[in-house]
């Protein structure tokens, strides 16, 4: 039973009677026990030295940075445990190989359509966006490059969007997904829970021979771990998107929330709080797997995914992205 | 596993053994230690534990509950969480 820590407080960290110890500013004092710690979030302003760091190193914790807007930053890493360069070289093989990157990249897609259609079939009056979206499923068996899949994905997901309307409730609308910076509380939410998601699956990947930066649906580039972009295409409709309708329409987040600054759109330290414990909360839920015929919690059925990823790329078994039952 | 472990041990090792006991589990009282750990855990924890104590003098009390749930837990005064993860 290992938990995430997200520390919003400002103050020390350090390691202090072989454990980690959380010196705030306002002069309180925290132990964290390390054998609880499955990796730590800092938002707030947080010293710490090369001591703990090697400590954290030993018990392959990772921590995650955010900046001011509670954006992901970066994370640092230990010494990587798990490696294998029989996989690295499958995996990167599966990538220059044209065919068999298109078949796992439109498995992404697949998946993470299929739970976006089953956000929606959970709500009234969104019949029509369901149909468009199954349309415009129909054409990915023929499509024969990236690009052309991108296109595809673009256009769900703009239908998806659309149908966020008639979701939510309690006077919150979505008009147009905007990024850099989002500028209305849902955009706010979106990007905030993706990002977080992302670092919680980059973690899950980590604990796994997979090597982050080779990716198949998203174009592997510099400075990102574009394999955890892949897999999150499937857990976001189904963890997060899901949770913001849970948050707002049980107005468990509230517009008060928000802070709205010339165009720019910021989530307060408060409803982060609120959304985290629910997004934690939502990890830690379990389902009867069919096949392994025992309880698994969000958080494994990500890493579940990653070992399916290694099968399928050491020509075990045949990748089947994940599509939830219940 | 929710795990209530508690303690009587001589001054000598007092700090020792609490200083261990930190690792694994948040001190919620004096000499009170509460969490949730897996079975493997909890057997790594008490095989360090064992190893340090005096069996003759000292004497550590390990309450488990398999079920977080099934036990029932009210407080008089000040509560310290020992499940904390937003700080």
């Amino acid at each position: 039973m290992k938990h995430n820590y997200y520390i919003f407080k400002s103050g020390r960290l350090k390691r202090k009677d072989n454990t980690v110890f959380l010196e705030t500013i306002d002069e309180e004092r925290k132990y964290l026990p390390i054998e609880s710690i499955d990796s730590l979030h800092l938002f707030g302003e947080i010293d710490l030295n090369t001591k703990l760091l090697n400590y954290l190193n030993s018990y392959g914790i990772i921590i995650n940075f955010y900046n001011y807007y509670g954006y992901y930053s970066g994370s640092y890493y230990p010494r990587k445990q798990q490696v294998s360069g029989y996989l690295l070289v499958n995996q990167v093989q599966h990538y220059l190989n044209k065919e068999e990157r298109l078949f796992l990249a439109k498995q992404f897609i697949i998946s993470g359509v299929f739970h976006m259609v089953r956000n929606l079939r959970h709500y009234e009056n969104t019949k029509e966006y369901i149909e468009t979206i199954n349309r415009e499923l129909s054409d990915i068996d023929e499509v024969p490059v990236i690009p052309a899949l991108m296109g595809i994905e673009g256009r769900i997901r703009n239908v998806y969007y659309s149908a966020f309307n008639s979701i939510l409730k309690h006077g919150f609308l979505l008009n147009k997904r905007e990024k850099r910076p989002p500028n209305d509380p849902v955009n706010v939410l979106i990007s905030f829970g993706n990002s977080i998601l992302y670092s919680t699956v980059l973690g899950e990947i980590y604990k796994t021979q997979l090597d982050p930066t080779v990716s198949y649906l998203h174009e592997p580039s510099t400075r990102r771990f574009s394999l955890s972009l892949d897999l999150s295409e499937i857990f976001k409709p189904l963890i997060i998107d899901s949770l913001i309708f849970y948050t707002i329409n049980n107005k468990i987040l509230n517009l008060e929330d928000f802070d709205s600054k010339e165009e720019i759109c910021l989530l307060s330290e408060e409803g982060k709080k609120k959304f985290i414990k629910e997004y934690e909360k939502k990890l830690s839920t379990t389902v009867k797997h069919r096949k392994l015929k025992r309880s698994v919690s969000y958080r494994s059925f990500i890493k579940l995914e990653c070992y399916k990823l290694i099968k399928h790329l050491i020509d075990d078994e045949l990748y089947k992205p994940l599509k939830a039952w219940w | 596993m929710y795990v209530i472990i508690t303690y009587d041990i001589s001054e000598k090792k007092v700090s020792v053994v609490n200083k261990l006991l930190k690792k694994y589990l948040t001190w919620t009282q004096n000499s009170v230690f509460e969490g949730n750990l897996s079975v493997g855990v909890l057997k790594k924890c008490l095989m360090e534990v064992s190893r340090i104590i005096d069996k003759e003098k000292d004497s550590i009390y390990i309450f488990s509950v398999e079920r977080e749930q099934n036990i029932k837990k009210e407080i008089i005064g000040i509560e310290k969480n020992y499940d904390d993860i937003i700080l």
